[in-house]
């Protein structure tokens, strides 16, 4: 091998991996060196897991090369990855609650305690016990595994990923997906004292979002942005501010989000009230109004609640604690029939699962939450449904061939266009949207920015979370801030809209 | 540049497999395949038995198979919610062990009372079914065994005969009307409410969308578990109804009486076409599958296939009919 790859471990060429409808990896590549941990970034759906998961074998890249220290590999599934040396710490911890420790770290390698069909209890516990010293990890490995705290389980969970080093000559190359979404601080300094020691003998590639762990444990950065690699840089040299820039950065055209057409709203009239409202586990003392017709948007990182609060007001996940009134009065929230009773409608960020109903049409969908109107003592009219169907086509503009037509066979800016379209037939009174332009073209976005002005126009209160700040900012009269599933800070845009960094300072 | 390619030499049998795989990807064979199958058995059957076709034989057939179609009717309720009942048939049972009891006290009001029995059987099955939040696979296997249980403790484990002369419904039923048995009128009736219902009701319109979306339904604000209650109890009533014909046809009641029954009626379902993961299919289709169903049983009848074995076929036609239009996307992993 040539001396430019001495002390690369492992360099990945013009990956490409493409799903229906999008595409995840577009001409990805990197290199990972030796004894190195190299940070990965990037929003939710610029292709970090996509990435992780074709190195880790769960899937095939279309195109593209992975060399293993110059080797081509093409692993064909977990097995055979982990058979080159590369295994991976899943992010929902991939180890089974219901038995031991042992068992789960040498998880499908039990053959070499088997012994005339029999597993030689004691070799694996040895062993076990020689595992989770590689960690400095001090448990009898007989211990049941759900009684085990979710710090300990990660470094199991590390400890069982090292088992590729008996098994491979080389360094193994270690996968961490989002290791500390569920630990506590001082779970994650011990994690990361960890990953530290065992530079010395493994090379890792750390994904997570929350950057200033990111920036803590890593020697070199990557940022992914829309399926593909855009930007190397030094921790030492940089900062979260600038990742985040990179990671999302898009210019901000005010037109764009039809700024001149924002109306201010009545500040006495409150539509939606929310008092220290909290879901034990998401977020906890979550308190703001909504007027008619203001566009409030929820700002934050993957864990700052802020999902989790708009399905709250969908009635899909109810509070633990608080109150949500509508007008005054203090409703129920237990399922999303009160909701949708109560004049909530919820634009979900999972169109596909739990937007549109796929295999029913365009006019069965908008017509799912109330009957009523196209149904006359009990039985149906399908006329007036189609009728009404195609009424709403034209309103919306939704490119399709009629009323009849599958939802499935739309579009996704299309089918998103059916799922609005079945809240405004209902009227609603606070319309939450859950990342509504996700996914979406250019021209579908501008229709949902037209149509939330619309809207809020019309004097519903409107609920945003979004995928970008610029968006989040064009479109709201109020930004809220959420970190760590409580609400940090508000900006009142009614005289000037706030700007990027400063919500960006308080979201990290 | 490529090598000049042997296409076209492929053995035509390998072509016609993979057209035939390409049109199943398609879709095209929940479509046409049941229709097809239908016709081609009819022509297998009336080649080796021409009487099969005669009028006569065919009111018979059509007179039989009442019970079998209402429990498949039952059933594609259900399975097109995306659920199963594995119970349907031992309410069948009850409700003939029931109806035949109550004769004496009740009279002609004995066989609506069994069909009351068996709606009730089926809302107590809905009522388990969406208040434990337990599959409904293993909520049914359950009351399959309280109500066989139930049939077979207040029948002692007998056939309960009714009189032989007989009017009222039961007298009704074993008669018929413009030539045609009126126990298959009861069939066709409620092969039209369950159409009408499903198509154009908003109990049948909840019925599919939890079927294909239950997730996107219950976030429109549908009160999901209710439609459930409501499905369930409808099946009970066409096993109720199913039960009742059969006392009427046996001049009897029993607690076994519809044993035989299950794995046909839900093979008829999907071998209509039908999905087994729900929201695709419908009753037109289950009249198809139970008609495919009821020419391949005759089938075996004349060729000496003996009842036990028929079984046999009936599992196999379930599995591969399942396997041929099951929708993969919908269940990620298969346990």
């Amino acid at each position: 091998m040539s001396d430019q790859s001495a002390g690369v471990a492992l360099e990945v060429e013009g990956l490409v991996k493409q799903f229906p409808g999008v595409t995840a990896l577009d001409d990805v590549g990197l290199s990972l060196r030796e004894n190195e941990v190299l940070g990965l970034v990037g929003e939710n759906g610029a292709g970090k897991s996509t990435l992780m998961k074709v190195l880790a074998g769960i899937y095939q890249p279309d195109a593209g090369t992975i060399r293993l220290r110059g080797r081509i590999v093409r692993p064909q599934n977990v097995r055979q990855a982990v058979g080159y040396g590369i295994a991976m710490v899943f992010q929902e911890q991939s180890l089974l609650p219901n038995i031991g420790v042992a068992e789960n770290v040498f998880l499908g390698n039990e053959d070499q305690f088997i012994r005339f069909g029999v597993i030689d209890w004691s070799a694996m516990h040895e062993a076990a016990r020689r595992q989770l010293a590689k960690v400095e990890l001090d448990l009898d490995p007989r211990t049941y595994t759900a009684e085990l705290g979710f710090a300990q389980r990660q470094l199991v969970e590390l400890a069982k990923a090292m088992t590729i080093e008996d098994r491979t000559r080389e360094n193994p190359i270690i996968l961490l997906d989002e290791p500390t979404s569920v630990l506590a601080q001082g779970e994650i300094d011990l994690l990361f004292a960890q990953v530290r020691r065992l530079k010395a003998r493994a090379a890792f590639i750390f994904v997570s979002h929350r950057l200033d762990e990111v920036l803590a444990l890593s020697d070199r950065i990557l940022v992914m942005k829309d399926a593909e690699v855009v930007a190397e840089r030094d921790p030492a040299a940089t900062t979260a501010e600038e990742l985040y820039r990179l990671m999302v950065g898009r210019e901000r055209h005010a037109e764009y989000y039809r700024e001149s057409e924002q109306v201010p709203y009545d500040p006495e009239r409150v539509i939606l009230g929310v008092t220290d409202l909290g879901v034990d586990g998401a977020y906890q003392d979550v308190g703001f109004e909504v007027h008619a017709g203001e566009v409030v948007a929820l700002c934050g990182v993957v864990g700052s609640g802020r999902e989790a609060v708009c399905r709250t007001l969908a009635g899909a996940l109810p509070p633990d604690h608080g109150t949500v009134t509508l007008e005054g009065r203090q409703l129920r929230f237990a399922s999303p029939r009160d909701a949708v009773a109560h004049g909530v409608a919820y634009v979900p960020m999972e169109r596909r699962v739990e937007g549109v109903v796929p295999y029913l049409t365009i006019a069965e969908n908008i017509t799912l939450p109330d009957l009523r109107p196209v149904s006359r003592l009990g039985v149906l009219n399908l006329h007036r449904e189609n009728r009404l169907g195609r009424e709403w086509i034209r309103r919306l503009s939704i490119r399709a061939t009629g009323p009849r037509t599958n939802a499935v066979n739309l579009s996704g800016g299309n089918q998103q266009k059916v799922v609005l379209a079945k809240w405004l037939a209902c009227q609603p009174r606070v319309l939450v949207l859950d990342h509504p332009t996700r996914g979406l073209d250019v021209g579908a976005k501008e229709d949902v920015y037209a149509l939330v002005r619309e809207v809020s126009r019309q004097g519903v209160g409107v609920v945003l979370t979004s995928d970008t700040l610029e968006e989040a900012i064009g479109l709201s009269h109020t930004v809220l801030v959420m970190k760590d599933g409580q609400i940090v800070h508000r900006f009142d845009g009614r005289t000037s809209k706030p700007r990027q960094v400063d919500i960006v300072s308080h979201m990290l | 540049m490529e090598l000049n390619s042997t296409a076209g030499s492929r053995p035509p049998v390998a072509r016609m497999a993979s057209l035939a795989l390409r049109l199943v990807r398609a879709g095209w064979l929940r479509d046409l395949a049941p229709l097809l199958t239908l016709v081609v058995l009819t022509l297998i059957v009336a080649a080796r038995e021409p009487a099969f076709v005669s009028e006569r034989n065919l009111l018979n057939v059509a007179d039989a198979s009442a019970p079998l179609f209402l429990l498949a009717l039952g059933e594609t309720v259900i399975i097109l919610m995306g659920s199963i009942d594995l119970s349907l048939h031992t309410i069948a049972s009850l409700s003939s062990v029931l109806a035949a009891l109550w004769i004496n006290q009740l009279g002609p009001f004995a066989a609506p009372a069994g069909v009351i029995a068996g709606t009730a059987c089926g809302f107590i099955n809905g009522l388990l079914y969406t208040r434990l939040r337990i599959p409904s696979f293993i909520t049914t296997l359950g009351t399959f065994g309280l109500w066989k249980g139930i049939a077979l403790t207040i029948s002692n484990a007998q056939p309960v005969p009714i009189p032989t002369k007989i009017g009222g419904s039961f007298g009704w039923l074993k008669g018929d009307s413009l030539g045609f048995p009126n126990t298959a009128w009861t069939g066709l009736a409620m092969l039209v409410i369950t159409f009408v219902v499903l198509r154009h009701t908003a109990l049948g319109r909840y019925i599919y969308a939890i079927g294909i979306g239950e997730q996107a339904t219950w976030l429109s604000g549908v009160p999901v578990q209710r439609y459930k209650l409501a499905a369930f109890t409808l099946a009970g009533f066409c096993a109720g109804l199913a039960g009742v014909v059969l006392v009427a046809q046996l001049r009897s009641g029993g607690p076994s009486l519809a044993d035989s029954l299950l794995l046909p009626a839900i093979a008829a379902v999907i071998v209509g076409g039908t999905a087994i993961t729900g929201g695709i299919g419908g009753v037109a289709r289950t009249l198809i599958g139970a008609l495919i169903i009821i020419v391949a049983r005759v089938g075996m009848d004349s060729a000496g296939v003996d009842i036990f074995a028929q079984q046999m076929v009936y599992g196999v036609i379930v599995i591969v009919a399942v396997t041929l239009t099951i929708d993969r996307s919908k269940i990620a992993m298969v346990k």
